[in-house]
């Protein structure tokens, strides 16, 4: 109710005093026309209660007047924790749940989930923060059981959120997914493999963010979310197409997702400021809320949206999806008017994104099966960190590489011919979407490799077989220019690890080239060595930082394989497979991620 | 030089914006113009609100709404 937003705007040139009637009054204004905006739109809300309101009589009435009238939920928001009381027992500023201690979070929790009960007189079914660790759920869950539902991330919100707050937002949230999930009982990004490795909440993105704009860009301009999209300037003349067209977006991912489909609002009170909020004022803050309500009105309406308020989502979530069901999303890019299209892949192996503008290259990927533990905050080593790692991030860690030295984190494709080479990140291209049993298949549209005298044709398949960890790449020579041409085909992975785009310490992986009879390894140390071994079995780094695995496998006959170690200026390490090929004859390989104790 | 203060709205620094730091400015009533903290920008409210068109630039889909996702 006394967002943080909100009460540092009004004291502006004010000393602050936390709990002032003026602001209480005016966000309080505020959530009324909020939530009379939805009711009009015949919308079921849920109420998330901060700490603050649970002291404020109004809100606690207007909260219970909505849930008996309107069926809305009340539910308990772990952010909005600054208030006099808490202030006064807990001795800081601080706001963010996730960076205590877990020491203060039981506390904290316990506090206000106490209070809520002597509120309203029964616990709250859902909850919520920017970020919750698996350790904080489990504890909530341990002590509330009757909690089903939480936003427990925010999608994408890593160094790209602390950079546009001019390096003053520390929290680092990437490597999540971006629609919901059960989370693993030891990692919060993880989606669980099973029943025992559930945490017992349905989890939910804190926005349903745009999933191509947001990977290299701002969370908070991009997101169905009405006032992050004025944030992001993206209107002209007071009119945002661009919310709809997100909307529609995600409506359409019913394709990918066995006919399911999901996209949620979040928006607190100090969103919609009386005093106006950045370039917009008032009557455009409210006005994108209303057009956005009235839109989702008019969905359900002509029954093709349902609302649900989150525990009510979290049942039907759980009676309609299985653990290792993937989610998928084939994504356009609505914004910039490109043809750009990315594809997102993510189940509890791992996370992962396919970028067709480079020729399907591998650009983003995460090692859900090593289920990280990763604790959060004061007295861990990551006080700020809730990202989980990846091994792949083309854009914090270079990518195709343009530069004059080294190497940059992708997984492409080679071709070469009479010592010219050409990589198919430079072919851009597009993607059409299958489901073949339990396999999601990318099917690119076939690309030319042009050479000075030959010309090829060359198709890219991308396989993901579910409860597999694995990922299939087919490269098929479909013509040549001329007969009984033979170009190689060198498929490779060039990965790292971290969090953010500065490099971590490589020292301690291990890579390894598996044949039928003996393996070379090289252990880390910057030394650019690299060895190759023919008609190999697969080819694997070990990366204890990570506790993950990750190998390439031929599954063609009579493949090389490669593993090369970077240097100082160049900290990646490869793992490559490669292969002659004529026309018609194809490379396909396969990429595995795997825990590694 | 007189204090700077927030101007009618909150304005950013468009300078910044263009390369995603969402950045407060604030004005000077003597000089009548916005300046940024953190780069050297500055420009009066009639700058600031050109710039801010400008820089939808990379925006083509700004006024389109798409209906086909395919």
């Amino acid at each position: 109710m006394v967002p943080e937003y909100l009460e540092k705007e009004a004291a502006q040139g004010k000393t602050e005093e936390i709990g002032r009637q003026s602001v209480i009054s005016a966000s309080l204004d505020i959530f009324r026309t909020q939530q009379c905006i939805a009711h009009e739109n015949g919308l079921k809300t849920t109420i998330q209660m901060t700490y603050a309101s649970l002291f404020n009589d109004e809100a606690v009435a207007i909260a219970k007047e909505h849930h008996r009238a309107h069926g809305d939920e009340i539910g308990l928001t772990l952010l909005g924790l600054p208030c006099k009381e808490f202030r006064e027992k807990y001795k800081t500023r601080d706001f963010c749940i996730w960076h205590f201690s877990m020491e203060d979070k039981r506390e904290i929790v316990n506090d206000v989930f106490g209070k809520f009960e002597k509120v309203f007189g029964f616990l709250p079914q859902s909850t919520g923060s920017y970020y919750m660790d698996a350790e904080l759920v489990r504890y909530i869950k341990s002590r509330y059981p009757a909690v089903a539902c939480a936003v427990a991330t925010c999608w994408e919100e890593g160094p790209k959120a602390y950079h546009n707050a001019n390096n003053s937002w520390y929290t680092l949230n990437d490597g999540g997914p971006w629609s919901p999930w059960i989370p693993s009982r030891h990692n919060i990004h993880c989606p669980a493999s099973s029943a025992e490795d559930d945490v017992g909440i349905v989890a939910i993105p804190h926005l349903s963010r745009d999933l191509l704009a947001v990977f290299d860009g701002p969370g908070s301009f991009y997101g169905t979310h009405p006032q992050n999209v004025l944030r992001g300037m993206v209107y002209k003349n007071g009119e945002y197409p661009y919310l709809f067209n997100l909307i529609d977006q995600y409506r359409s991912m019913d394709k990918y997702n066995n006919g399911f489909t999901y996209n949620m609002v979040f928006v607190g009170p100090g969103w919609m400021s009386k005093q106006g909020r950045w370039e917009a004022p008032y009557s455009l803050l409210e006005k994108s809320y209303q057009d956005c309500m009235a839109y989702y009105g008019t969905l359900k309406r002509e029954g093709q949206a349902e609302d649900m308020t989150m525990s009510e989502f979290a049942g039907w979530f759980r009676g309609h999806r299985t653990y290792t069901e993937p989610a998928c999303a084939l994504w356009k890019d609505i914004l910039y008017g490109s043809r750009k299209q990315i594809f997102w892949y993510l189940d509890p192996w791992m996370r992962t994104c396919v970028d067709m503008n480079q020729g399907g290259a591998l650009v983003d990927l995460r090692p859900y099966a090593a289920k990280l533990q990763r604790p959060v905050g004061i007295g861990t080593s990551h006080i700020w960190d809730c990202s989980y790692p990846y091994l792949v991030q083309s854009f914090y860690r270079a990518g195709y590489f343009t530069h004059y030295a080294g190497e940059g984190s992708i997984k492409s494709c080679k071709v070469s011919s009479a010592g010219e080479e050409v990589d198919l990140c430079l072919c851009r291209t597009r993607a059409r979407f299958s489901q073949e049993g339990k396999s999601r298949v990318l099917t690119l549209d076939p690309v030319e490799i042009e050479f000075t005298d030959l010309t090829v044709t060359l198709v890219s398949i991308i396989t993901f077989p579910q409860d597999t960890g694995e990922i299939r790449f087919s490269r098929k020579i479909l013509t040549t220019s001329k007969k009984g041409a033979v170009v190689h085909v060198y498929d490779y992975l060039t990965a790292c690890h971290g969090t953010t785009e500065y490099p971590e310490d490589l020292t301690g992986v291990e890579l390894r080239c598996v044949g039928p009879d003996r393996t070379v390894e090289i252990p880390y140390a910057y030394k650019c060595r690299e060895e190759s071994m023919g008609n190999v079995v697969r080819v694997e780094a070990l990366v204890p930082q990570v506790h993950t695995k990750v190998s390439a496998i031929p599954l063609s006959r009579d493949v090389e394989g490669l593993i090369r170690e970077g240097y100082a200026f160049s900290p990646m390490y490869t793992l490559g497979l490669s292969k002659d090929l004529r026309e018609n004859e194809e490379l396909v390989t396969c990429l595995k991620v795997e825990k590694a104790d | 030089m007189p204090q700077g203060r927030k101007g009618r709205l909150n304005f950013r620094c468009p300078a910044c914006f263009v390369r995603e730091i969402d950045v407060d400015m604030f004005y000077d009533s003597e000089k009548k113009e916005y300046y940024c903290l953190r780069c050297p920008f500055t420009g009066t409210e009639g700058e600031v609100l050109s710039l801010n068109e400008m820089v939808k630039f990379r925006y083509k889909n700004i006024t389109t709404r798409i209906t086909d996702f395919d």
